[in-house]
């Protein structure tokens, strides 16, 4: 049931009943606040047509029935029964439905329990009524703005994420429940090496290089972050490994960040038959 | 040192990639559409298609394939697992289900206040003495009240009281009230269960706090000869929604105790033990209260006589009691709950 010892990361494992273990990420606060603040800015966006709509309404209702005030009063409390329920029945209800509001969907958040299942109602409705206790010392200060926007200043829930593993604020410890951040289901593309391999470079290469998981792995998300890093950062985070991957391989290469990808390249796709000519890569790269 | 297997990664790929694209569109339809929507035949490929992506994610990860399948594959399991291991029982029709749930969860309210039944009894003891000591002070010196509850609130309150009910309250008007009353009480009622978190003293400060407003209020009221009048008003609502909100308070008095005195079990332990039972009584409560805010809105302040509003208040007081005792002991509801 508990998630296993691991390093320290985000990360949560998951033991699925099939004996497979896969990770969930927990989201942090920060995210969290934005989904948050994503979601109050929509509800009360929505209340703020509404009661313009009321209004309108019931002016428009004045004119035929001269009855404006009873109009109003009845759009009034239809309204106010809205706002009970962005308050306190909104996001309980879609993350029972979704797994997460709008806000959170936006964020690419949803909730699960610990075992990573889809939450229920009851859990659902626990974890948000316990907002108020998540938004103290600001719920009991009380006063309107106070009970719409404490969520916000709620230094309780981030008291309360910073003591735990999952970032769970009260609501999450009690409902059994934690944040995730989904993952795209989409596939990367294969590495490729570009430009290919050279005369020069092929000689120097050795024919087998058997990298281990972890060194496969540190390489690979070197190699796909590259383009991304400037040039100086990326040397000087080659030439904390390539010096020792050179010294095993026995090979030199005037820049560090090419050798990485020639032995990754070889690592890779060398010396199998069904592997494509690794030049032809889905991500190219200098 | 391990060697990729014989079949490389891509040529591996290649071979599964349909299975895996068909799980990731099944899964998005399901989550997009609900398990009602899909075809049966749909639904028998899902158990299928994840215990073979299982299957690949272990070998993705024994051999050594590259990170990015690996995680795709991590990413696709977690999503059939979502779907999977998420799905409610089946239910054969549901006009049934929806009368089983309702009758499970009238059995299962009363019950759950009844297992808790301290924490109740302590939450109706601090609202009810501090209640006490509202009332008479503010009969024994109205000016008392002002120290509770602010003398621009009391004034035109006892002068509405002082009026009486004989026009009734216009129709707009008490839908407003209603709505008015939905937003405020029920607020209070789940702040008040939420704060019992704090180890009770969240819910002990609401139940006190409400207590004596209402009893200072109440003599108030009855000090400036509105008594009749406004005991008249709360009678016909009064015990839904002081009581709700007591359940409610002693729903956070349990959540908060849990933690104080966990037995054998951690503290959280304790707490996610004690979930179940208060969810219930808080929904209970939050129900009792919608009631009451029709009531409130609807009829307290409506020209009915008084006599009549005040022998529905009694009676609804018995129902509201007998419910809370003695609904649900029986053998038949305890198969349901």
């Amino acid at each position: 049931m508990r998630a296993m010892p691991a390093p320290l990361d985000t990360d949560v494992a998951i033991e699925t009943p099939e004996h497979i273990v896969f990770h969930h990420r927990v989201a942090g606060p920060a995210r969290r606040l934005l989904a948050y603040a994503l979601d109050l800015l929509l509800c009360y966006g929505a209340l703020f047509v509404l009661l313009l709509v009321i209004v309108l309404a019931s002016a428009g209702a004045a004119g035929v029935t001269g009855a404006f005030d009873s109009a109003l009063g009845a759009g009034i409390g239809l309204w106010l029964v809205m706002l009970f329920a962005t308050q306190w029945v909104y996001f309980a209800l879609l993350e029972a439905w979704r797994g997460a509001t709008p806000g959170k969907r936006a964020l690419g958040l949803r909730v699960v329990t610990l075992e990573g299942r889809p939450i229920g109602f009851r859990a659902a409705a626990l974890r948000n009524i316990l907002r108020a206790a998540d938004s103290l010392p600001i719920t009991v200060a009380g006063g309107a703005m106070a009970s719409l926007f404490g969520g916000l200043a709620s230094v309780t829930a981030g008291a309360s994420m910073m003591l735990t593993t999952r970032f769970q604020r009260l609501g999450d410890l009690v409902a059994g429940t934690m944040v995730i951040v989904d993952r795209d289901v989409v596939r990367g593309g294969p590495l490729g090496l570009w430009p290919p391999a050279g005369p020069e470079e092929q000689a120097t290469l050795p024919d087998v290089v058997t990298l281990d998981a972890d060194e496969r792995h540190a390489i690979e998300l070197f190699l796909r972050r590259r383009p991304r890093l400037g040039r100086a950062r990326e040397h000087e985070l080659a030439a904390m490994i390539a010096p020792k991957l050179a010294a095993r391989f026995g090979v030199r290469h005037a820049d560090p960040s090419r050798l990485l990808a020639l032995l990754y390249d070889r690592a890779a796709n060398a010396g199998r038959s069904e592997a494509p000519p690794s030049s032809r890569g889905a991500e190219s790269w200098r | 040192m391990i060697r990729a297997s014989a079949v490389t990664e891509l040529a591996f790929a290649a071979r599964r990639q349909k299975d895996w694209e068909e799980l990731g569109t099944l899964a998005r339809k399901i989550a997009s559409l609900g398990l009602r929507r899909i075809a049966p035949s749909e639904i028998a490929r899902v158990p299928v298609l994840y215990r073979d992506v299982c299957a690949d994610l272990a070998r993705a990860q024994a051999a050594r394939y590259s990170a990015p399948l690996v995680e795709y594959l991590q990413g696709l399991t977690a999503t059939g697992h979502a779907v999977l291991y998420g799905a409610h029982a089946a239910r054969t029709s549901r006009r049934d289900a929806g009368t089983r749930s309702l009758r499970a969860a009238l059995f299962a309210f009363p019950r759950a206040v009844r297992r808790h039944k301290w924490a109740a009894f302590i939450a109706l003891a601090l609202f009810v003495l501090p209640f006490i000591v509202g009332l008479i002070g503010a009969l024994r010196d109205p000016d008392f009240a002002f120290r509770i509850v602010p003398e621009s609130t009391l004034r035109p309150l006892t002068e509405a009281y002082r009026a009486g009910f004989d026009e009734g309250r216009a129709v707009g008007q008490d839908a407003m009230m209603a709505g008015f009353y939905v937003n405020n009480n029920v607020g209070i009622a789940l702040r008040c269960f939420a704060l019992g978190i704090t180890g009770g003293i969240g819910s002990a400060f609401y139940l006190v706090e409400n207590g004596l407003a209402i009893g200072a209020t109440l003599g108030y009221v009855a000090s400036h000869g509105a008594g009749d009048n406004i005991v008249t008003f709360i009678v016909g609502h009064g015990s839904l929604e002081l009581g709700a909100i007591i359940l409610a308070g002693g729903a956070g008095l349990a959540m908060g105790w849990s933690i104080i005195a966990p037995g054998e079990r951690t503290r959280l332990a304790s707490l996610q033990s004690v979930a179940r039972d208060v969810v219930t009584i808080v929904f209970g409560a939050a129900a009792m209260l919608l009631m009451a805010a029709a009531i409130e809105g609807f009829w307290s302040g409506s020209s009915v006589p008084a006599v009549v509003k005040r022998g529905v208040g009694i009676t609804m007081f018995a129902l509201v009691l007998a419910y809370v005792l003695f609904v649900g002991r029986g053998k038949e509801a305890r198969k349901w709950t």
